[in-house]
């Protein structure tokens, strides 16, 4: 994405609601800081999984920063129930996951437990703010299936696999045939494309 | 299966567009003093962590014990990201390195009191030179480290 470090364009955390989940004393200062420098006011500050559980039953969050909590991966059971919680609408809210250290076995519990983004630390101010504007993005897709509930983790759409039925409702069915007439001319493409001065 | 797509309203891309706020340069510029006021604090955590990593690592005998392997993962793979906040980049690589061996050690249930000794020394020596010194020695440093632990990425390889 390359977020320009020195960008003169504005952006608005005040009135957001932000829930950071961080059990280290240290990690938590630095997501504090990195946030109200941000200039973000409202902070919900969660040292575990419970505190974090509450506080999604009772306020209402815009985002949520969440440590995947150890070896164990707390973090990630934390983001799998925020999801089927049925909370809403903290349930869809835009998740970043911070992980200091994934052990082998959690790579596929990281991109599987419904963050829209897993960051690796150290987290930088630069790196936290384009995640940030990045998973805010409108007309994110959620997806909700037995297995699965969070944003949808395809990057992008090549189209449905071979000899397979696509599930998305924009998916194309049907077989393609060949070209009924040949390509059109680079030229012809150009005219379409060339402005031109009309009378009303 | 069921499967159901849709797409929620996303409150926070409407905040971020409201009027007022702060230029990106300002905010990277505020956070930036924010972590550096953190700095001293930075580095106390930092000094009792290894001397509580070095513990731990004294009473491991010489097999694998699972629980205190697990034990020294938390001590060294907690803290990692609060180095650079102290201008420590070199030390958070470290303690990559180490966080990587003791999961590949797990993952074999082995153990390398050496491979661990080595990585523990490396790291106070990060520390107390606090990575200003030599670059070209602190980047020796980590190449040496990184090739212990990739020693034990792969089972075959390691053993």
């Amino acid at each position: 994405m390359g977020l320009n470090p020195e960008s003169r364009a504005r952006f608005n955390l005040e009135r957001a609601s932000v829930l950071l989940l961080e059990e280290s004393s240290m990690g938590m200062s630095i997501l504090v800081q990195i946030l109200t420098g941000f200039g973000a006011r409202t902070l919900h500050r969660c040292e575990n999984v419970d505190e974090a559980k509450d506080a999604i039953a009772k306020v209402e969050v815009d985002l949520i920063i969440c440590d995947t909590l150890g070896a164990g991966g707390e973090g990630y059971d934390f983001i799998e129930w925020l999801r089927r919680s049925r909370i809403e609408p903290n349930c869809f809210a835009p998740v970043l996951l911070t992980a200091g250290h994934t052990p082998s076995n959690a790579v596929a519990r990281a991109r599987d437990c419904g963050a829209h983004f897993v960051m690796a630390k150290p987290l930088t101010p630069i790196a936290v703010l384009e995640r940030i504007l990045w998973i805010a993005r409108e007309g994110r897709r959620f997806v909700e299936c037995d297995t699965y509930m969070g944003p949808d983790r395809r990057f992008k759409n090549e189209g449905v696999p071979a000899g397979m039925v696509g599930r998305r409702r924009d998916d194309l069915h049907g077989e393609i045939g060949q070209a009924e007439t040949p390509n059109m001319d680079q030229e012809v493409i150009d005219s379409l494309m060339k402005t031109r001065r009309v009378e009303l | 299966m069921s499967v159901k797509i849709h797409t929620p309203p996303v409150r926070l891309a409407k905040l971020l567009r409201t009027p007022g706020g702060l230029p990106v340069a300002d905010a990277v510029q505020r956070a930036g003093a924010g972590l550096l006021s953190l700095r001293q604090d930075c580095l106390a955590e930092l000094k009792a962590m290894l001397e509580v990593a070095e513990a731990v690592a004294a009473r491991a005998g010489e097999g694998y014990d699972a629980e205190l392997l697990g034990e020294l993962y938390g001590v060294v793979s907690k803290p990692i990201g609060v180095p650079s906040v102290c201008g420590l980049t070199s030390m958070d690589t470290a303690l990559i390195s180490l966080s990587d061996l003791l999961d590949y050690l797990k993952g074999q249930q082995r153990w390398d009191a050496n491979a661990v000794a080595v990585h523990l020394r490396a790291l106070r020596l990060l520390l107390h030179t606090e990575g200003a010194a030599d670059a070209a020695g602190t980047q020796a440093i980590l190449a040496g480290l990184r090739k212990v632990s990739q020693r034990y990425a792969k089972p075959e390889a390691g053993a």
